[in-house]
């Protein structure tokens, strides 16, 4: 189910370069917007990175039940041989690695339109990355399925979504700034926690409720 | 009038008495009983409502998420009622909670609005309710309603405690636990009393209201059947 996703999206490229596309042009507003001297600039270049891409990323999220609905797909994946829970992981896979693709772009674009050193240390950085696509998609794909059953899935994904995802995206950017000013301490490892913290409690809860969210 | 027409009319009428009358309390003892603070004058008297309707608003997003909980164990609409019921009245105080507490910092602090951790952690438990409230206007099938409020009900109640300890970390100048006089103290409870029956009464009648809604529309189709 995801080589099936992966291969739709790189043949169709529906979503994935809108994706990137918006993300790119929201960078570079911000970017335009916070001209300010470098010191103030580490105080906000973590939150601003972590909306950017949150923003973006839920053009993918969105797109994970949606397309099913529209392309009369989704009688044919609820009729798959496999559980609920696989569906889940498959779609939750997809969103990780769209939301990567995402960060591979947006990091390096913010280091240079900063000027800061967001990848002096890639190691700390990747590992926010990935607890933080983790949360994201976690509760994501899970409200993804739950906006597609309404009459205003488009608008009512980011407005179901963002109100979960603030502890994230706060402790996603503050770990992103602490690691910008090399500082590694307990204050970096406590929102390291916090992020793994968020990525298992909404993994768990999504694989049990997810069943509930594509009954018919 | 029937007997049985006649009892509802008297509970009704006893329902909002009762109600009439806690609001009053409250409002007497706050304007009446509680003593003028010495810095903020009348100002102060907010704080009386705010943590009032603050803790209606924590009380009936925990009640949403508990009764979400037994629908989808126990598939009865019944318990969506008691969800979307909680769901309104919580919208409800949250929204008064936020306009509350940015009338009272400003008179406190000077300034309507700042990233406090209480502050921050109300302003998204209000975007919760108002998300949940928007997904179940745009879903008509009752049952799916209800199971898509209820997922939604449960991540959030679960969201909660981290949104509380990621907003913590960051410095906050909310009051812990202001120094009152007794007299204040007895006012806060005599208000947190009475403005949790008026609001728990609400929830009733609301609950009710959805639920005659239901039989009706349930009659309304048998009858076109």
């Amino acid at each position: 189910m995801v080589s099936k996703d992966l291969l739709s999206e790189c043949r169709s490229l529906r979503v994935w370069p809108a994706m990137l596309l918006l993300g790119v042009v929201v960078a570079m507003m911000f970017a335009m917007q916070a001209d300010l001297p470098p010191q103030q600039l580490r105080q906000i270049v973590g939150g601003l990175l972590w909306l950017t891409i949150f923003f973006a990323g839920t053009l993918a999220l969105d797109r994970s039940f949606a397309a099913e609905r529209e392309d009369g797909c989704w009688e044919g994946l609820l009729s798959y041989p496999v559980s609920p829970t696989c569906v889940y992981l498959a779609k939750l896979t997809v969103n990780v690695v769209a939301l990567a693709a995402l960060e591979c772009v947006l990091i390096p674009l913010f280091a240079i339109l900063t000027d800061l050193p967001l990848l002096a240390h890639p190691g700390p950085i990747i590992i926010v990355a990935i607890l933080g696509n983790l949360g994201i998609a976690a509760v994501g794909t899970l409200l993804s399925a739950v906006a597609s059953t309404g009459k205003q899935s488009s608008y009512l994904l980011p407005l179901l979504v963002l109100p979960m995802v603030i502890p994230l995206v706060l402790g996603a950017a503050e770990a992103t700034r602490l690691a910008v000013e090399h500082d590694f301490g307990p204050s970096w490892w406590r929102w390291v926690e916090l992020l793994g913290a968020f990525a298992i409690i909404f993994v768990t809860a999504s694989i049990a409720l997810f069943e509930f969210a594509v009954e018919e | 009038m029937s007997q049985t027409a006649e009892k509802h009319f008297f509970n009704d009428y006893l329902w909002h008495a009762v109600a009439a009358g806690m609001v009053t309390t409250a409002i007497a003892a706050i304007f009446l009983l509680a003593p003028m603070e010495e810095t903020m004058g009348i100002a102060q008297r907010i704080v009386y409502l705010h943590v009032s309707v603050a803790w209606m608003g924590l009380a009936a997003f925990v009640l949403m998420a508990i009764t979400s909980g037994m629908y989808l164990f126990r598939r009865d609409l019944a318990w969506d009622h008691w969800s979307r019921a909680a769901l309104e009245i919580g919208w409800l105080c949250c929204s008064l909670t936020l306009a509350t507490g940015s009338l009272w910092a400003h008179a406190a602090w000077n300034t309507w609005w700042t990233w406090d951790p209480r502050l921050t952690t109300a302003f998204v438990l209000w975007a919760m309710y108002s998300a949940a409230l928007v997904l179940r206007s745009g879903v008509e099938d009752p049952h799916r309603r209800a199971r898509m409020g209820a997922i939604v009900a449960i991540v959030g109640m679960l969201d909660v405690p981290l949104v509380i300890m990621a907003t913590r970390w960051f410095r906050g100048i909310h009051p812990k636990s202001p120094h009152m006089e007794p007299t204040m103290r007895v006012v806060l409870l005599i208000s947190v009393v009475c403005f949790t029956l008026f609001f728990t009464m609400l929830l009733l009648l609301r609950r009710s209201q959805l639920h005659i809604a239901d039989m009706l529309e349930d009659l309304q189709a048998q009858a076109e059947a």
